[in-house]
């Protein structure tokens, strides 16, 4: 039965490094390659030795898909690329290839400049590999190669996620990556149409979370940035470039707008030409609203966020600073906060995960004094928050996928095997539908059902209904007929249409065999004999006895002669056709036994 | 308000319970069954003493769930097990469930306690208390209360009554004495401490024939004996009477709650006493709002009273039809945090300013 094998190499039952193995009909293909952010040795790389051991990577790997540009999904791709080895296309969305490389980069440099790794991608590994990347669009289907073909859904989540559909003929495989089923300010909902793939791999990392409401959360951060504005503070938000920026943006322009606050609010200026670029490029990727101000005016020409200038930041008074990088761990947004960290009045707030060795990192773990460059100590005075917006499906949203793509089974990654019992046994209930959750670096094998199409010619099918009653539509119908098999195409024709076509004849096979009888008497007396005694005992037949002294079972013909030698014995010749082979055994082994002794 | 936190259950709920101060638990009531019972770690927001505002954690995290055919209209946990016990119509019995959280996080079904006569009664109210492990207390009209002992499955108290008038609600005052409530108003308390024990009715009060009533009590670890605190009973019309169960004659203090007209019944239903704060009670039921009163400014007038604080969530939530609270429950420790559930599904946790 043909099935559907899949291994993770990484978050089979936890979170972080990402990293799936998909066999499809003979396909192999590896989903996410994700570096796993709470370790420092070898254990934050998926375990590719899985695969090596087969041979070349490129050899065996079909493709490499990534669903977005989150380092717990793509951070070991150019160590698996240019340190394992890997030459074979790689897939992802257009928002993803622009973003991918800079988050690889900053990741690279905090971990060798900073911690001082060698064992470690450098820059032109990052370089090299991205040359490996085929850009997607989303619903545009990519052959592969002849037979695999991937074509990419909206996932919300971050810019440029998406959802794969992997589809070998009518076998497929849809893979979420990380998605969120509700719309945010700046995202749409994820999105997928009834594809019905055999296996959809889900993560499912907030099934056990009910999410304390978006608007909750807003509510508290632009208090606690009133609180520490109104008090003379300086609020200090790191920011990766684009994504949840925005959406804190919008958020504060509007409070300002409503509550008529004066304090100024400030962008870096790289932020604003890298984010306004991309906008510009990935507009399609954001929702609705975005769009709209967009079109309107330029994305970043709020009435009350201004460009931020080095000098601003010794300036007394409340303001509040979007700053890059998100993580403290370098740049603009690390200069600001040493200048603010001393003063008990300013706040900083993480919009995010910190990766380990970074200063966003050590604040929100509680230190409070922090080694900077030439031994210089800071202490850390400014109140430290934390926020995540980040959006992930929970299970409500989870049950809604499953029912927008109908799959046949469900896999399920990135959450802990205690914690997914419930989750399996409510997707099984409701959908009834099987569900996985393997651990890293077990397989699990789907058995898939593929239909064949098959042709049938107009007159099999008339001559079929014609016998027996009408076909009943959810019962099987057992047929005979003769499957041609050419090219591509499969046809069911009627043996006679079959021979006439191939240009064969019909060869006819029959059988004939002797059984003897002890039978004194004349021939046409014990054909007689033999006539009544199968006539008695064959009663749902039709025996006939022809004038000709021969006698017919259905088709079957019966003669009898006189033994040569053996004037005592007869011998009866029953002959019948290949068709009727069990009915002349039964015939043949029932004469064996003789004549009952009856007078004729 | 102090603070306020909403969030959404997949499906609405009409019990929340409290297991041990640490973890809640919600059930679905839906009649065409697959209906969840669910129990959750509430944030650490919730646990800690402080209110933190931007607290990493402020998510409600599912620790286990089971699945329930039918609709859980009441729901609670047995003291000192690892048991649970549930109830709901079709008819009067109440079903075992076994939570096991470090093992699975499923909640499996194990029995069910039926009930004589159990077909066609109505849904069974149930009540514990800490002090006597694995009992529980159920009934559905006052003649078939009872107290099974879940463990051994075994009846240890039946109470001798012919009358088949419906249960509103019952609960222990103490070890050894349980009040019941009819949904007529009519109040009755019974002696467990004796396998079978005839009830003491006591004198009803005036009120209009047609009302369904609903009790509530304070937590029955408070205070000693059966006068420790009074009963609050609420009228589907609003009225709010105190009664001393010493002095039943008289009720102790009444007001009348500034309500809408009821409309689909006393389905919802409720009114509690706040563990932490003496005097305060809560009522819901009527509309998307839960109501707080202070009862020491009550007199026996029965006079119009205002709320302390309304909370007025669940109605603001939501574009379609108006939703009703379906139930509330303080904090145990907390004095000013309620939890309140909607019937659109919402579950919210607020704490409020005392003004």
């Amino acid at each position: 039965m043909p099935e559907i094998k899949v291994t993770p190499l990484g978050a089979g039952q936890d979170v972080g490094r990402s990293c799936i193995l998909v066999s499809i009909a003979g396909k192999n293909v590896m989903l996410d390659c994700g570096m796993h952010m709470g370790y420092n040795d070898d254990r934050r790389f998926p375990d590719f030795s899985y695969i090596t051991q087969n041979g070349r990577l490129t050899d065996f790997l079909d493709c490499v898909i990534i669903s977005h540009f989150h380092l717990d999904h793509c951070g070991a791709l150019p160590y698996f690329s240019e340190m394992v080895g890997y030459d074979g296309p790689i897939y992802m969305t257009h928002p993803t290839k622009a973003i991918c490389p800079i988050l690889l980069e900053d990741y690279r440099k905090i971990t060798v400049d900073k911690k001082g790794e060698t064992n470690f991608f450098t820059s032109q590994m990052i370089k090299d590999c991205m040359k490996k990347v085929v850009a997607v669009h989303l619903h545009q289907t990519v052959q592969v190669d002849e037979e695999l073909e991937i074509k990419a859904y909206y996932a919300g989540h971050v810019l440029g996620a998406a959802m794969f559909q992997i589809k070998v003929g009518c076998e497929s495989v849809v893979y979420t990556g990380d998605y969120n089923m509700t719309p945010d300010r700046h995202l749409g909902a994820a999105w997928i149409d009834k594809c019905r793939p055999d296996l959809l791999i889900s993560e499912s990392t907030y099934a056990t979370t009910i999410r304390d409401s978006k608007r909750c959360r807003e509510r508290d951060f632009l208090k606690k940035v009133h609180e520490t504005v109104e008090r003379g503070g300086k609020v200090l938000i790191p920011v990766f470039a684009l994504g949840r920026a925005q959406e804190l943006c919008i958020l504060l322009e509007t409070f300002w707008e409503r509550m008529n606050l004066k304090a100024p609010i400030y962008f870096s200026t790289g932020l604003t030409e890298k984010a306004n670029h991309y906008y510009k490029l990935f507009i399609t990727w954001t929702n609705q609203k975005i769009r709209k101000t967009f079109v309107q005016r330029n994305m970043f020409e709020f009435k009350h966020i201004k460009a931020f200038d080095r000098a601003f930041a010794d300036n007394p008074g409340p303001m509040v600073v979007f700053a890059t990088p998100g993580m403290l761990h370098a740049g603009q947004s690390l200069q600001i906060f040493r200048k603010w960290a001393g003063n008990e009045k300013n706040m900083v707030i993480m919009p995010g995960y910190c990766v380990q060795g970074t200063v966003g990192h050590k604040i929100l773990s509680g230190q409070r004094k922090l080694e900077m460059e030439g031994r210089q100590i800071l202490e850390v005075k400014m109140q430290v928050e934390y926020m995540s917006f980040s959006a992930h499906a929970d299970a409500k949203g989870i049950m809604q996928l499953i029912r927008q793509a109908e799959p046949r089974n469900v896999l399920l990654v990135h959450g802990e095997a205690k914690k997914m019992e419930f989750l399996k046994q409510k997707i099984e209930q409701e959908f009834h539908v099987s569900c996985y959750m393997p651990a890293n670096g077990e397989t699990t094998t789907i058995f898939t059902n593929p239909s064949i199409p098959v042709d049938i010619s107009l007159g099999l099918l008339k001559r079929e209904a014609a016998i027996g009653p009408v076909p009943d539509a959810k019962k099987p119908k057992l047929m005979h007929g003769t499957l041609l098999m050419k090219d591509n195409s499969f046809r069911l024709v009627s043996p006679e249409q079959a021979l006439k076509e191939l240009g064969l004849a019909e060869h006819q096979l029959r059988f004939t065999c002797r059984v003897h009888i002890q039978d004194p008497r004349k021939e046409h007396e014990t054909v007689l004999r033999v006539y009544n005694h199968l006539k008695g005992v064959l009663k749902d037949y039709s025996v006939q006895h022809l004038p000709d002294g021969s006698i017919t079972v259905e088709s079957i013909l019966i003669q009898a002669t006189a033994h040569s030698e053996d004037q005592g014995t007869k011998v009866l010749l029953v002959s019948w056709t290949y068709q009727d082979e069990e009915l002349g055994s039964y015939l043949t082994s029932l004469l064996k036994k003789g004549l009952p002794q009856s007078t004729s | 308000y102090r603070d306020l936190h909403t969030f959404e259950l997949q499906a609405p709920t009409r019990v929340i319970e409290w297991a041990g101060g640490s973890r809640v638990c919600v059930a679905g009531y839906g009649q065409a069954g697959g209906n969840e019972i669910l129990q959750l770690i509430p944030p650490p927001a919730l646990q800690a003493k402080e209110t933190q505002g931007l607290c990493p954690e402020r998510d409600f995290k599912v620790e286990c769930g089971g699945f329930s055919k039918r609709p859980v209209y009441s729901l609670k946990y047995v003291p000192d097990t690892s048991l649970l016990v549930t109830s709901g119509p079709p008819d009067s019995s109440l079903q075992v469930w076994q939570v096991s959280a470090e093992d699975s996080d499923v909640i499996k079904s194990v029995s069910t306690i039926a009930t004589e006569n159990a077909m066609g009664q109505p849904w069974a109210k149930i009540a514990t208390i800490s002090a006597r492990a694995s009992w529980v207390l159920h009934g559905s009209t006052l003649d078939s209360i009872q107290i099974t002992e879940v463990e051994l499955r075994k009846n240890v108290y039946t109470a001798g009554s012919l009358d088949g008038e419906e249960l509103a609600g019952l609960a222990f005052l103490d070890s050894s004495t349980a009040v019941l409530c009819c949904a007529r108003g009519r109040l009755c308390v019974a002696d467990v401490r004796q396998p079978r024990g005839a009830l003491q009715a006591l004198p009803a009060p005036a009120a209009p024939c047609g009302d369904r009533w609903c009790l509530g009590t304070a937590c029955a670890t408070q205070g000693s004996g059966p006068g420790a605190r009074p009963v609050a009973r609420l009228s589907s019309r609003g009225l709010l009477t105190l009664t001393d169960l010493r002095k039943a004659s008289e009720p102790l203090a009444s007001a009348t709650a500034r309500v809408p007209s009821p409309s689909s019944g006393a389905e919802f239903l409720c009114v509690s006493w706040a563990p932490a704060l003496p005097g305060c009670l809560a009522i819901s039921g009527f509309d998307g709002t839960v109501h707080v009163y202070d009862t020491q400014s009550w007199d026996s007038c029965g006079r119009e009273a205002e709320p302390i604080f309304v909370h007025k969530g669940h109605a603001l939530d939501g574009s379609g039809d108006p939703a009703l609270v379906t139930v509330h429950m303080w904090h145990p420790q907390k004095p000013r945090t309620v939890l309140s559930a909607a019937s659109d599904g919402s579950l919210h946790v607020w704490d409020w300013v005392q003004p």
